[in-house]
């Protein structure tokens, strides 16, 4: 089975070497690539200084433009899994190996998640999360313990969507929308560790903008979006 | 407001909607572009509705007519979505130039090698 982890980063000069030395050093049997979004730092000049795996976006496109770029080289070199990984260290690899065993299974997204068997701290940011969690629930009668996880794994007939659909951000809905088109969902539990160096992306009018989509995404615009269609299941030896 | 001006707001609420819809559902719209017309329909669905809100809104306001206070509101809306919609057209003018321009010293890189 050949995995890809893509790792989408913007700015992540501070981070980058640390996270791809990483995978290169103790995990070298996957294979990755780093999609630099437009970054205004030093992040392509590293990763070319370091040689790394780069597909360098001369502008910015945004994580779902990023993120879409990673799909389609996973598609263009037909790998049978593809983990969308982060680029400030938050996503640790030595749980890359049990997510590819749900792939194995037959799964078609496996969802890194704190919250299988831990507690979900009672924060702002998880009351999102939980919000989220619940409108899924009501609309696909399933249990998304983490649905604001980024560290989300796909099989290869959900990459083929991914790489060339609109509307398949990497966001909770499209998870939602792939339950209702009938892809298997399920969570792995993993550990995440906070951010090192850098900014979050998220400030409080991001976030309530961002809530509002996906909410709305989730319980409105979900009943009347065509469902797509996945194909065959493939089997993974 | 009359029942026929409230009907009509209602109505164009609707259709409006619908057609976001529909090109969601075709992908040639993204989520997150649709999500000022959904606010929009509801706003005009509300105002339909309880039309007393616009009553008190145009009284505190010193609006003589309620129907005007609804034009208002809808006239401010669509000033801001074109405000942002410039906005969007200036940022992609500017990714346009870029692209076009690293494709071009690209090439001009490979040629001359």
């Amino acid at each position: 089975m050949r995995t890809l982890i893509i790792i989408p980063a913007y700015n992540e000069s501070q981070n980058i070497v640390r996270v791809v030395d990483n995978l290169i050093q103790n995990f070298p049997q996957y294979d990755y690539v780093v999609i630099n979004d437009g970054s205004h730092d030093q992040t392509a000049q590293i990763c070319r200084d370091h040689s790394y795996c780069l597909i360098d976006q001369p502008i910015n496109l945004g994580l779902a433009g990023a993120f879409q770029t990673g799909m389609k080289y996973a598609m263009q070199n037909h790998y049978d899994a593809a983990i969308q990984f982060d680029g400030d260290g938050q996503h640790r690899p030595e749980f890359i190996g049990a997510m590819e065993e749900k792939i194995k299974e037959g799964y078609d997204v496996v969802i890194g998640s704190r919250f299988v068997s831990a507690e979900k701290p009672k924060t702002l940011r998880m009351l999102g999360n939980n919000l989220i969690e619940t409108f899924i629930h009501m609309t696909t009668h399933k249990t998304i313990t983490d649905p604001t996880s980024g560290m989300r794994m796909f099989s290869r007939r959900v990459i083929r969507i991914l790489a060339t659909e609109i509307n398949y951000g990497p966001e909770p809905d499209t998870i939602a929308h792939l339950i209702r088109s009938g892809a298997k969902v399920c969570e792995v539990q993993v550990k995440m560790d906070d951010r090192i160096a850098g900014e979050s992306y998220l400030n409080l009018s991001r976030s309530i903008r961002y809530m509002a989509t996906i909410c709305i995404s989730i319980v409105f615009i979900g009943w009347f979006r065509q469902k797509v269609d996945l194909g065959k299941e493939e089997v993974l030896s | 407001m009359t029942i026929w001006f409230r009907i009509l707001l209602f109505l164009a609420a609707i259709l409006s909607l619908q057609l976001v819809l529909r090109n969601i559902r075709k992908s040639k719209l993204l989520i997150s572009d649709s999500l000022f017309w959904i606010f929009f329909s509801a706003i005009l669905v509300i105002l339909a509705i309880f039309p007393q809100i616009a009553y008190v809104v145009s009284d505190l306001l010193g609006i003589q007519s309620p129907v005007n206070l609804v034009y208002l509101v809808i006239i401010a809306l669509l000033i801001w979505r074109v405000f942002k919609l410039y906005l969007r057209v200036s940022s992609m003018d500017t990714k346009l130039k870029e692209l076009a321009q690293r494709i071009a010293l690209n090439e001009k890189a490979t040629h001359s090698k």
